[in-house]
């Protein structure tokens, strides 16, 4: 490519043929204002303030938008060029109200920006401004379209990055604006509150909703999103010791400047009244606070005493996919070190130790085998047992963007009609549980078809020969036969997914939370392989629930592995550890989380610790799971609110939030991100970290650690996925110093598409029918899943006013004549009953789900769903079924 | 792309030909007379189809040998409806203003009987020795019909008519060369544009060609929207296969494998029209696969626009056309790189593709001897406003505005005096008395502050206020802005507001520089074509009219007497007839009575400014008149 050189402000500067004139300016260190570009927006010339001046000509050019030429004279500040930025400047003043003084925008509006910079005060014009009605019925945005300067990033930032679709122009000329179709009021539209224009609103039209005015906010500070897995960049704005707002990290790879509803406005539930604000213990059934001292005191001699009584196998850690990198590694090494068990845990178990097995097992990789772009460029894209748009917003937008801008292909995998059918080249329906097939028969088709990848399979890969035998049986007719999916369909599926390029599979819990879990994602895996899509181009992307589901499991917060997937079996790896710590460590696999409920109903373990985990409403058979926990001889519960499972400790201790604390969390690509503190801890609450180190000093054994930097040094040394991510810059004052590399991913990819030990391997994988299909009288298949507004148990969402404004309570989804056939109608409070339980929610109609098959979101803490699902594990990954059960429903 | 098979594609034109020569030979072999009834939409806005319906009932009573066929437009507008006898033996005789009781009437006494009725013809279509001919008129000395030339004249819903007076003939030539000689030949005939900005044909056309992107696409920009201009309309409705030849010679020239004929929805009749057109043309083979057995495949489709003026610019056309908002965006990448669905388009209008079998036809010399050094070929004017002759004309290129005007046009009615030509629509300008022997062309125009545009000519005379024209067209281009950016959205609705005060007589001499700034600015820094021509009207007249403009300001007076807070009605007494009662009778708001003397006063107060007294004063007393500044009317004297 031949370098462009123009002369720019009597300088002679090159560019690249197909650069703009404002990149090269922007690049050459010559600023020009602006106020409808965006890095992250093709960009469309619209507000014209980009003007310079070809010195050649004398003609004027917006430069956001024109291509260098060879030979350019451009001036960007020439008399002419400044006139007209002007003269746009006071068009625009004239039909902007006169309220800068109070606006909320404040210092960060870019127009009052431009306009001082530019020296514009009078306006000289007849003001016309555009009145406006001030929409904010919602809780989430403020849209005051009378300071809308039409630079349609909000409409961009809808159409190009989040591909939503809500807004788009309306009416014409002077009148025009953005709107929502038919010029609805924004909750009545598909607008889903994702906060993306929000953020990149240059003016004060689009705010978020707040009940006083905030002003500018002095300090930002860079942290990850405490939701879910993706791992989104978050700034938050910080006043007084409140969060005033969060935007997303511009730079971010994850994000780009998107973000979702949880992420752009959930975080308020760090100011939640519920918050704990002191440690409590339990005195004749009732909370008590007590002082720190007294709390650790008691926690650590009931823990010692146990230990001493009954041995360490019967105490049992519960850790956190919640909790940061540096929590999770302290809290096993509690474990392991001071407690002297491998009972430890973490709440990831319910949804990704399948991913962690199947994968590790097949690629030798625990977890999603390459980075968010590669997605996006991928030609066919199978998502499959994931409602990516509301479990994993970020990703369901890549894969949006991929078809939408790239024409990429989209093959969706789903019973329920989620929001990429719309998008889908091939929406392929099985019936609930059946996916394992469905693969298996795209497996068959690509080997009987020769569409594999044979040059990959036979280098790359081995016991070739043992899956094609098993696939022989998976002929499409058996296969229709099992998943109701026509053998047509499963043929051009097949196809699609080889004959790409690069094709990449994207899933999510509706591949993991069955008893077939780890097998299904031994069939993913296998279909991958066979096509050569992983390693150096395309790839598999496990979805993670929680932001730190795959650090937890990648710090050794696991009964049978230490960090960085060492096995406790191993002699080896437990000398590695039991040297660097000084001490004997347990060498015998621990109990998995369920495990650890099945263990306390057998009398076997007698004290838990359990820490940012709700297992009172996340496990199955609740009933039974509190019964257990309440029968404990000592439980201690750290946590930020008064949870369900907090009810029922002996001893709460108040743990921070993610905003008052430093650490890392590692996304689904297994991006290890910072964590920092933007706010002092709420009350006497101290962050996990801190607790942990404390209680450890309580009983006794200390673990040396004067700072979070060491914690991390220690797992870069330790753990080798980890290594290299970081460097130590002495110059800054940060209690945490550690900046992460640019590309901390490359530990994780196959890198120059080698697999770790050599070769990928296929596991030859049976379908087994999940049992779990409707008989007596349980005549509905109930799926459950996150929706967007929710996380988890709810613990954190229900807390946030905003959130639990919009969405407050759960839903039965059923199909109109399936409602009909039970005498439900809109809106009729119904009761779904398993043989296990009941829950009682709203009916709403729906057309996105097949016959016979309801939906119940599983986030809402007043309903808790999971108590209808009977414990049963999955072999292998020890995760409970908990994506579908057979139920009843009574009107009540 | 395989180069077509010479022999082939001439024997199935031929065979095309003879076939539509066999269906036309009851038109053709002179020995029944011939009814022809322009129903175009002039035609039938001026009531064509009762005229037809007329014609065809009375034929209906004697001789049904007679045929009656419905044909588009001749331009004569003003003369609608318009209706042609060709009977054997005579030569062809045009009637202009016919009514149903007329059209019986020539029906009885001319296609039965034998008197041509002299009294209601406008004149023979062919020289002859004993009935003049319309073309003695003054107007066909400036005539040149090219792309004008079959309408009016044949059947535009039958292709055999088409066929049969030569069409597609150049298609099937085309066909027989290298595209690259099609383009060649566009380059050598000189042909530019007739969008309006007269862009060189070939250069987009070997642009579009030279692009890698597959499939290509050829669209026809026939988004009219100007007020005032209606030849697209016209060609479309008269003549639409002559549009259709010209997309495809254009698409094998380009290698387009797909078009659209892009055309706004307010044109139903177009519509229609060239949705038969194109079945016919597939049904012949034309379009299709394999066309005229050449191996070519082109299809060409119909889409309605949806009355965005703004659409009529090629990227926001595009944009409708993919279903999007049609906004603008900005170039380049020109459409002949990256067009519709990215991939490489040619976009001409609809006179431009027009052209193209003409020269195909008669050769590029024969194209390049008409006009100007640099304009090439005839322009379409659609004449409207105060002339007498409304309606459509075409000129070589190099006509001066005096010639259409007053020759082509007949001048002014009512003998009133000429002030001004608006010329190209709200993109063009205002041209005065002074440019009136400018031989019009692209660059003739473009340098005195106007252009072509798409063609609309609008004569204005001394009751016209120029401020109000130009803010009757900022109007148009402020409402048909498509919001998209800045310089255009809010300055052109700062300049309409600075226009509106001027004709209201508020503003100041300020604001005058004001307005003529904020038009330098739209015109330089607007993103697209409507932004940066939008202007013109208001530079124009600022150009050539400024004291209508000062006097507004400094002495709230409109020279014209137009701007209704500018003028004030006002009897003069001493013409005033005193007994008669007609503006008294015709004030709907009772604001005239009689004085003592029983001289008609008007109050201003309750006056409305209805004009309705002006025109019910008898002619031979006319005493009442408008005056401007209203502070002229002399105060009331006190009724005891």
């Amino acid at each position: 490519m031949e370098a462009i050189t123009i002369t720019l402000n009597g300088r002679e500067v090159s560019g690249y043929p197909g650069m703009t004139i404002l990149e090269l300016a922007r690049e050459s260190g010559v600023e020009i204002p602006t106020l409808c570009h965006d890095p992250h927006l093709a960009p469309i010339g619209a507000c014209r303030i980009c003007l310079v001046e070809d010195e050649r000509s004398g003609k004027l050019a917006a430069s956001c938008v024109t291509p260098l030429e060879p030979g350019m004279v451009i001036n960007t500040e020439s008399p002419k060029v400044v006139e007209r930025r002007k003269a746009i400047i006071k068009l625009i003043l004239a039909s902007h109200p006169d309220s800068c003084m109070v606006c909320d925008k404040g210092n960060q509006c870019e127009l009052r920006k431009i306009a001082s910079d530019m020296g514009v005060g009078l306006v000289g014009f007849q003001k016309i401004p555009q009145l406006a009605t001030i929409e904010e019925v919602n809780p989430f945005i403020e849209r005051d379209l009378s300071k809308c300067i039409l630079c349609a990033k909000c409409i961009r930032a809808d159409h190009d990055l989040v591909v939503q679709g809500a807004i788009d122009y309306i009416d014409r000329g002077f009148a025009s604006k953005p709107a929502t179709l038919n010029d609805m009021p924004l909750e009545n539209s598909e607008c889903t509150f994702c906060g993306t224009c929000v953020a990149i609103c240059p003016t004060g039209a689009l705010m978020e909703k707040k009940r006083a005015y905030s002003g500018t906010s002095p300090v930002k500070v860079s942290t990850i999103c405490p939701f879910c897995g993706c791992g989104c960049s978050i700034n938050l704005e910080v006043k007084d010791n409140q969060i005033v707002r969060a935007r997303p990290g511009a730079e971010s790879a994850v994000n780009r400047g998107t973000l979702c509803v949880k992420g752009s406005y959930g975080y308020d539930f760090v100011h939640s009244a519920e918050r704990l604000t002191s440690p409590l213990a339990k005195v004749n059934g009732d909370f008590e606070a007590i002082p720190w001292e007294q709390a650790l005191a008691l926690v650590a001699s009931e823990l010692g005493r146990l230990r001493r009584t009954y041995g360490p196998g019967s105490l049992a850690v519960l850790g956190s996919s919640k909790c940061t990198n540096e929590e999770n590694y302290l809290l096993q090494r509690f474990a392991r070190s001071v407690l002297g068990t491998n009972n430890i845990d973490n709440g990831s178990r319910l949804y990704s130790a399948a991913s962690i097995i199947g994968l590790g097992a097949a690629v030798g990789f625990p977890g999603t085998t390459n980075h968010l772009d590669a997605l996006e460029q991928s030609e066919v894209i199978m998502v499959i047992g994931a409602n990516l748009t509301s479990s994993a917003p970020i990703v369901g937008y890549a894969v949006k963007r991929a078809v939408r801008s790239r024409g990429a292909k989209l093959i969706l995998v789903d019973p329920q009609r989620t929001e990429l059918a719309s998008f889908s080249h091939l929406w392929l329906r099985p019936r609930v549980g059946t996916d394992m097939a469905l693969i298996n028969g795209m497996a068959r088709v690509i080997v009987t078809e020769s569409l594999l990848d044979e040059e990959f399979v036979a280098g790359k890969t081995d016991n070739f020969e043992a899956l094609s035998k098993v696939l022989e049986e998976y002929t499409p007719d058996y296969v229709e036969g099992i998943t109701s999916v026509t053998s047509e369909e499963v043929s051009r599926a097949a196809r699609l997914f080889a004959e790409a390029n690069v094709a990449s599979i994207v899933y999510g819990t509706g591949i993991t939370q069955h008893i077939t879990g780890t097998d299904s994602v031994m069939a993913l895996a296998n279909l991958a392989m066979l096509t050569g899509d992983i390693g150096l181009r395309g790839g598999i992307f496990a979805l993670q629930k929680d932001c730190n589901g795959q650090g937890a499991c990648d710090m050794g917060a696991l009964p049978n592995l230490l960090p960085g997937y060492q096995c406790v079996e191993d002699a080896q790896s437990i000398n590695k550890f039991a040297d660097r710590w000084g001490t004997d460590l347990p060498s015998d696999a621990g109990l998995s989380a369920i495990e650890m409920i099945e263990h306390v109903r057998e009398g076997k373990v007698k004290g838990m610790y359990i820490v940012g985990e709700n297992p009172a409403l996340s496990f199955p058979n609740s009933t039974v799971v509190k019964e257990a926990l309440a029968s404990l001889d000592f439980l201690v519960v750290q946590d930020m609110f008064l949870t369900d499972t907090a009810k029922l400790a002996n001893v709460v201790l108040p743990a921070a939030s993610f905003a008052e604390k430093e650490g890392t969390f590692t996304n689904f690509e297994g991006r290890v991100q910072r964590v920092r503190k933007a706010i002092e801890p709420f009350g006497d609450s101290l962050p996990d970290s801190e607790i942990v180190l404390r209680l450890a000093n309580s009983m006794g054994y200390p673990m040396p650690y004067s700072s979070l930097q060491q914690v991390m040094d220690e797992i870069r040394e330790l753990v080798p996925l980890y290594q290299g991510i970081g460097y130590r810059d002495s110059e800054t004052k940060d209690i945490y110093r550690a900046e992460l590399d640019k590309d901390p991913l490359s530990k994780r990819r196959l890198f120059k598409g080698q697999f770790p030990s050599g070769f990928g391997r296929f596991h030859p994988v049976q379908y087994e029918s999940p049992g779990e299909t409707p008989s007596n009288g349980y005549n509905f298949t109930l799926l459950t899943g996150s929706i967007l507004h929710h996380s988890g148990t709810g613990s954190k969402s229900s807390r946030s006013p905003r959130l639990s404004e919009f969405s407050p309570e759960a839903y039965v989804e059923i199909g109109e004549s399936d409602a009909n056939q039970v005498g439900i109608n809109q809106g009729d409070k119904v009761k779904v009953i398993s043989p296990l339980g009941e829950v009682i929610a709203a009916a709403r109609f729906t057309d996105t789900l097949p016959e016979g098959v309801i939906f119940m979101p599983n986030s809402f803490p007043s309903t808790p769903v999971n108590q209808l699902f009977d414990i049963v594990l999955d072999p292998q990954a020890k995760t409970p079924a908990l994506k579908t059960c057979a139920v009843k429903l009574e009107r009540t | 792309m395989k180069i077509a098979d010479t022999l082939d594609v001439d024997s199935t034109f031929q065979h095309l030909r003879s076939q539509a020569l066999a269906s036309m030979r009851d038109h053709l072999d002179g020995t029944r007379p011939i009814v022809m009834v322009g129903t175009a939409t002039c035609g039938k806005a001026a009531g064509a189809l009762e005229v037809l319906q007329a014609i065809r009932e009375e034929l209906a009573k004697d001789q049904p040998d007679a045929r009656v066929v419905e044909v588009g437009c001749m331009g004569h507008c003003y003369a609608e409806p318009l209706v042609i006898i060709n009977k054997p033996g005579n030569p062809p005789m045009a009637y202009g203003y016919v009514t149903p009781e007329i059209a019986r009437r020539l029906v009885r006494d001319y296609v039965i009987g034998d008197d041509p009725s002299l009294e209601f013809t406008l004149g023979a279509l062919e020289e002859n020795d004993l009935i003049p001919s319309i073309y003695d008129l003054p107007r066909f000395a400036y005539e040149q019909n090219i792309v004008l030339k079959n309408c009016g004249h044949i059947d535009p819903e039958n292709i055999d008519h088409y066929i049969a007076s030569g069409g597609y003939e150049a298609l099937a030539r085309a066909l027989r060369m290298q595209p690259q000689e099609i383009v060649e030949e566009i380059k050598l005939s000189g042909l530019r544009g007739r969008g309006g900005a007269g862009y060189p044909t070939w250069q987009k056309w070997r642009v579009c060609r030279d692009s890698k992107g597959r499939p290509k696409y050829v669209i026809c920009n026939a988004d009219e929207g100007d007020p005032g201009a209606f030849m697209d309309r016209a060609i479309l409705e008269s003549d639409p296969h002559s549009v259709i030849e010209g997309m495809i010679v254009a698409a094998y020239a380009v290698g387009a494998r797909y078009g659209y004929i892009y055309v706004r929805a307010e044109y139903p009749l177009a519509v229609h029209r060239i949705e038969i057109a194109l079945r016919q043309a597939r049904r012949r083979g034309l379009l299709g696969k394999n066309i005229l057995g050449s191996g070519f495949d082109i299809d060409i489709r119909l889409f309605q626009g949806s009355g965005a003026f703004v659409c009529g610019e090629e990227t926001a056309l595009i944009a409708s056309l993919e279903g999007r908002q049609g906004l603008p965006r900005h170039r380049p990448p020109f459409p002949a790189v990256h067009g519709l669905n990215g991939k490489p388009t040619l976009i001409n209008n609809v006179k431009t593709l027009a052209y193209v079998p003409r020269i195909i036809t008669n050769g590029a010399s024969w194209f390049s001897s008409i006009g100007t050094e640099k304009s090439k070929g005839t322009a379409v004017f659609a004449l409207a406003g105060k002339v007498v002759n409304a309606g459509l004309t075409e000129v070589p290129m190099g006509t001066t505005l005096r010639q259409i005007v007053f020759d082509v046009g007949g001048g002014i009615p009512n003998g009133k005096q000429f002030k001004a030509v608006q010329i190209g629509g709200p993109s063009g300008g205002c041209l005065p008395q002074s440019a009136l022997d400018l031989p019009i062309d692209f660059d003739s125009l473009r340098e005195v502050g106007a252009m072509m545009g798409s063609g609309g000519m609008v004569v204005l005379d001394e009751d016209d206020c120029m401020v109000e024209v130009a803010r009757y067209f900022l109007e148009f281009t402020q409402r048909e802005s498509c919001g998209k950016c800045t310089m255009c959205r809010l300055g052109t609705k700062q300049m309409l507001e600075m226009l509106k005060d001027f004709t209201i007589g508020q503003g100041s001499m300020e604001d005058l520089d004001k307005l003529y700034e904020m038009a330098e600015d739209i015109k330089e820094g607007s993103l697209c074509g409507l932004g940066r021509t939008a202007p013109n009207p208001v530079l124009t007249t600022l150009r050539y009219f400024r004291d209508e403009y000062e006097a507004h300001i400094k002495e709230r007076h409109c020279p014209a007497l137009m701007c209704h807070d500018l003028i004030a009605y006002y009897v003069l007494p001493h013409k005033c007839e005193r007994s008669c009662d007609a503006c008294v009778g015709a004030c709907t708001v009772e604001a005239i009575s009689p004085d003592r003397k029983g001289i008609k006063v008007i109050d201003q107060e309750k006056c409305v400014k209805c004009n309705l007294c002006l025109l019910a004063c008898p002619p031979q007393y006319n005493a009442i008149i408008k005056l401007s500044p209203p502070e002229l009317v002399p105060a009331a004297k006190k009724v005891k």
